[in-house]
């Protein structure tokens, strides 16, 4: 299930700053995200043949914002999440090219995380209309209905 | 009686013929329907829920008619109208007994297609004037539905003019009265299998039932051409969507089936039950187009368009065709 | 005469409110009279933020949010929310309450895909299914409300096991269930896929293949109909899935058919496991002891299950506190309902909303 570290390594050698780790979720590369696609595609046309992005999502870490790329191999049944940090209000640049599952998954992680969205072919926001805060943040608060109406 | 009221009494005995079989089929679709789904339709206005139409078409009427901005404001008022009219006149050569009968037509066959296919006209109208996308593709597919199964339909009930002699519809009841050789009725059906097949599949086109509902089709168009419409306006298409499977029942029934006519039963009986007997042969048939409504699925646009020009109309031809041949081969004089 | 210059391509939405766009789907669509030429999928019409609500909730009400996620598979939400919950714990779960789990996530399969076989069936123009299939839903939706008390938003699978036993009333209900279900299976099979219109219009129509359906990160019946034969409930077992005896059914064309047959015989093979769930139902507890505020150690895992829509994943990320930090959920429909924009165009209208239904997706998952 977990691909081999070493392999991996050897496979995103043109990434120079890729650090492959394992922690509780699997096999974990993070990469900066300038080097997302290239590692991508890298990851797709090795002979791992990670051939599926099975998801997208961002994390609100705190100090930045985590999006992590979960690819999948059919061929020997192995997963790995790859993860690449943001700023704050930063661009995220789209790896439609790479996989074309990105494309609905990546609008609603700019717009629920406010980042803007590079290199899509639609970057227009998903799920909620203009003027609505970027809902996943952390700072972002959950309010009751008594609370909006005071507000 | 005056003159007057000769011509009058006729007419307003078609409006008031059309109106309760509207109330009483609107009733009998979904009884049928809501058996056929494993449901009971309706139970609760009346004993079995018989008061259930004229409950809906009282709401229909005290509803508010709601006309659209962009709608064009006499096409949408006269789109109703004029695919209610021509439901109406149909009544008029329709046969119901020897003598029992709206008016008496020589051509009245030819009237009654004549005035079908006015139908569609009005359905282009309301779906245009509508000012509504979905309307207008629905107006649209009438349209090439319309073009594409007139010719057919026609074409279809020729055979049986041909052998009968007469467009009149008395007529060719008269001609299928009696049996052959003491038990087979001599009802057109038996006679002419294939131009009843065409008849049957053409006359749901035309009447734009399922699974040739193109122009209505509520899973793709909404209500097609009748989206924007409300209250009685919508009233009145529903209620000529009726009266017309009405007609084309009444006409398959006079055309295959020996209109008022039943075989082995002599004239004296048949004589005051003939409308009764025209009538239950009619519904039999409209039971047959609700079943067939309650089961199949929806033909694609283009699949119609193949199945009307490429075979209906070609298989239509040559069975003409054959049948004059036969004709000509049989009569007396006749080449053979 | 008019020339190719003087005609426009008429732009229709269909959706929000579309008696076929299965919810609050809209499509804008771009047609060539009864072409679509181009087509974009929007989405957003029932957001209720399920993600932001999961990290101010604890971690046994996750499970509630997730039947309104998927509302028509709400066992198999809730399972994901369970399993990436004990995952988070590392609790052991009672066999029975394992088995439990799969014989409900299978009688809610077959729920889910009643509605879908109802529904494909009106998107076709066909009326008369529909019923018949709401009429084993309803057995089945009897026997979840027997269990759980609800018959939509079971909330029957919680961290640690699954909240009540079967009861005598649920097994005597699913026994004469699965008398029955192999004939009725058929009669539906005759009436919908017997029929010669429907075939015309599903057969080589809105093909996905291999490698389409992998780039698009399609999973479920709609990836194994293009040729790729993954299956959670096989390949990463989890509940009793392990031990079940079960096939995995498999297209070859990738066409509106074969995703029609793939869960046709997917509703035969579920039937199939409820049968060995009930022979094989282990005795004792159905709950493992865990506390009723949970504070999992601080890391992040991902549970996926297989639900009627294909992969459905929850992604948990704990701090060490008694809420999520972060809880992200994976839907399957949010990836088919992509698949859309591209096998769409150069379709027909009729086709399109055949489409739609074909790829079975629900905008609950979509939106969240």
């Amino acid at each position: 299930m977990l691909p081999d570290e070493t392999v991996v390594r050897t496979v995103l050698s043109g990434v120079t700053q890729a650090e492959v780790g394992t922690s509780t979720l699997g096999v974990v590369v993070r990469v900066p995200h300038a080097d997302a696609a290239a590692s991508l595609s890298a990851l797709k046309a090795s002979d791992l043949g990670f051939v599926m992005l099975v998801d997208l999502f961002g994390t609100d870490t705190g100090d930045e914002i985590e999006v992590t790329y979960q690819l999948r191999s059919f061929a020997r049944d192995e997963e790995i999440y790859v993860k690449c940090a943001l700023p704050y209000d930063d661009v995220l640049h789209s790896v439609w090219n790479v996989f074309a599952s990105a494309l609905l998954p990546e609008r609603e992680t700019a717009e629920l995380f406010g980042l803007t969205l590079a290199g899509h072919p639609n970057p227009a926001r998903l799920l909620t209309t203009e003027g609505v805060a970027p809902l996943l943040r952390r700072s972002v608060p959950i309010r009751t209905l008594e609370e909006v109406r005071d507000r | 009686m005056s003159a007057v009221s000769a011509l009058i009494l006729p007419v307003l005995a078609a409006v008031g013929l059309m109106l309760v079989n509207g109330v009483v089929l609107i009733y009998m679709l979904r009884k049928v329907l809501g058996h056929l789904h494993l449901r009971l339709g309706p139970t609760h206005v009346g004993p079995k829920g018989i008061v259930q139409t004229t409950a809906d078409v009282l709401k229909l009427l005290s509803k508010e008619d709601v006309r659209p901005n962009g709608a064009d404001r006499w096409m949408y008022v006269l789109g109703p109208v004029i695919v209610f009219v021509p439901s109406l006149m149909a009544y008029a050569a329709i046969p119901f007994s020897e003598t029992l009968r709206i008016t008496r037509l020589d051509t009245g066959l030819l009237y009654t297609f004549a005035v079908l296919s006015l139908v569609p006209l009005g359905v282009i109208m309301a779906g245009w004037a509508s000012a509504n996308k979905y309307s207008l593709i629905g107006a649209l597919r009438a349209a090439a539905q319309q073009v594409a199964y007139e010719v057919p339909l026609l074409l279809s009930v020729l055979p049986v003019v041909m052998i009968a002699g007469s467009l009149d519809l008395g007529e060719i009841v008269a001609f299928q009265t009696g049996v052959w050789m003491g038990v087979v009725p001599r009802w057109f059906v038996l006679l002419m299998v294939p131009s009843f097949v065409i008849f049957m599949i053409a006359a749901l086109c035309e009447l734009n039932q399922t699974p040739f509902d193109m122009s209505e089709a509520e899973s793709e168009l909404v209500a097609g051409f009748a989206t924007e419409y409300s209250s009685m306006k919508f009233g009145l298409i529903f209620l000529s969507e009726f009266s017309n499977s009405f007609v084309i029942s009444a006409l398959a029934v006079t055309l295959f089936f020996g209109g008022w006519t039943l075989p082995f039963v002599p004239e004296s009986i048949l004589a005051p039950i003939a409308p009764i007997v025209f009538v239950a042969k009619t519904y039999a048939g409209i039971f047959v187009f609700m079943w067939i409504r309650g089961t199949l699925p929806r033909v694609r646009i283009d699949h119609l368009m193949n199945l009307g020009w490429k075979w209906l109309i070609p298989a239509s031809l040559v069975w003409i065709m054959l049948v004059g041949v036969v004709m000509k081969l049989a009569a007396p004089g006749g080449v053979g | 005469m008019i020339g190719p210059r003087d005609t426009e391509h008429l732009v229709v939405n269909i959706g929000p409110q579309h008696p076929s766009t299965h919810g609050v789907l809209r499509l804008v669509a771009e047609l060539d009279g009864e072409e679509i030429v181009n087509v974009e999928v929007s989405a957003g019409y029932l957001h209720r933020g399920i993600e932001k609500l999961g990290e101010h909730r604890r971690y046994h009400q996750l499970g509630t949010l997730m039947d309104r996620g998927d509302y028509l598979s709400g066992i198999h939400g809730e399972l994901a929310a369970a399993l990436a919950t004990e995952q988070l714990l590392e609790v052991e779960v009672p066999p029975k309450a394992r088995w439990l789990r799969s014989l409900m996530g299978e009688v809610n399969r077959i729920a889910s895909h009643m509605i879908w076989y109802g529904t494909f069936g009106l998107d076709t123009g066909a009326m008369g299914q529909f019923l018949y299939a709401m009429r084993e839903r309803e057995t089945l939706l009897d026997v979840l409300e027997s269990v759980s008390g609800q018959r939509m938003m079971f909330n029957y699978v919680r961290p640690g096991g699954v909240i009540a036993d079967i009861t005598p009333d649920a097994e005597q209900k699913l026994r004469t269930f699965l008398r029955t279900i192999d004939t009725y299976i058929d009669e539906h099979h005759a009436l919908l896929g017997g029929n010669e219109i429907f075939q015309k219009r599903v057969r080589g129509v809105g093909v996905i293949n291999r490698e389409m359906g992998l780039s698009f990160g399609l999973t479920g019946a709609n990836l194994r109909c293009s040729g790729v034969p993954y299956d959670v409930r096989r390949d990463k077992p989890y509940a009793a899935y392990g031990e079940l005896e079960f096939d995995v059914p498999i297209g070859s064309v990738g066409d509106a058919w074969d995703r029609y047959l793939v869960r046709m015989e997917e509703m035969r093979q579920a039937a199939r496991m409820i049968r060995q769930c009930i022979e094989g139902l282990p005795e004792g507890d159905v709950m493992a002891k865990i506390p009723k505020v949970v504070r999992p150690p601080a890391g992040e895992v991902y549970a996926c299950v297989e639900s009627p829509r294909g992969e459905l994943g929850i992604h948990l990320v704990s701090d060490g506190s008694d809420t999520p930090y972060r809880f992200h959920y994976r839907a399957p429909s949010l990836f088919a309902v992509q698949v859309l924009e591209e096998i769409l165009p150069g379709t027909l209208l009729a086709d399109a909303i055949m489409l739609i239904g074909s790829v079975d997706i629900l905008i609950g998952e979509i939106d969240r």
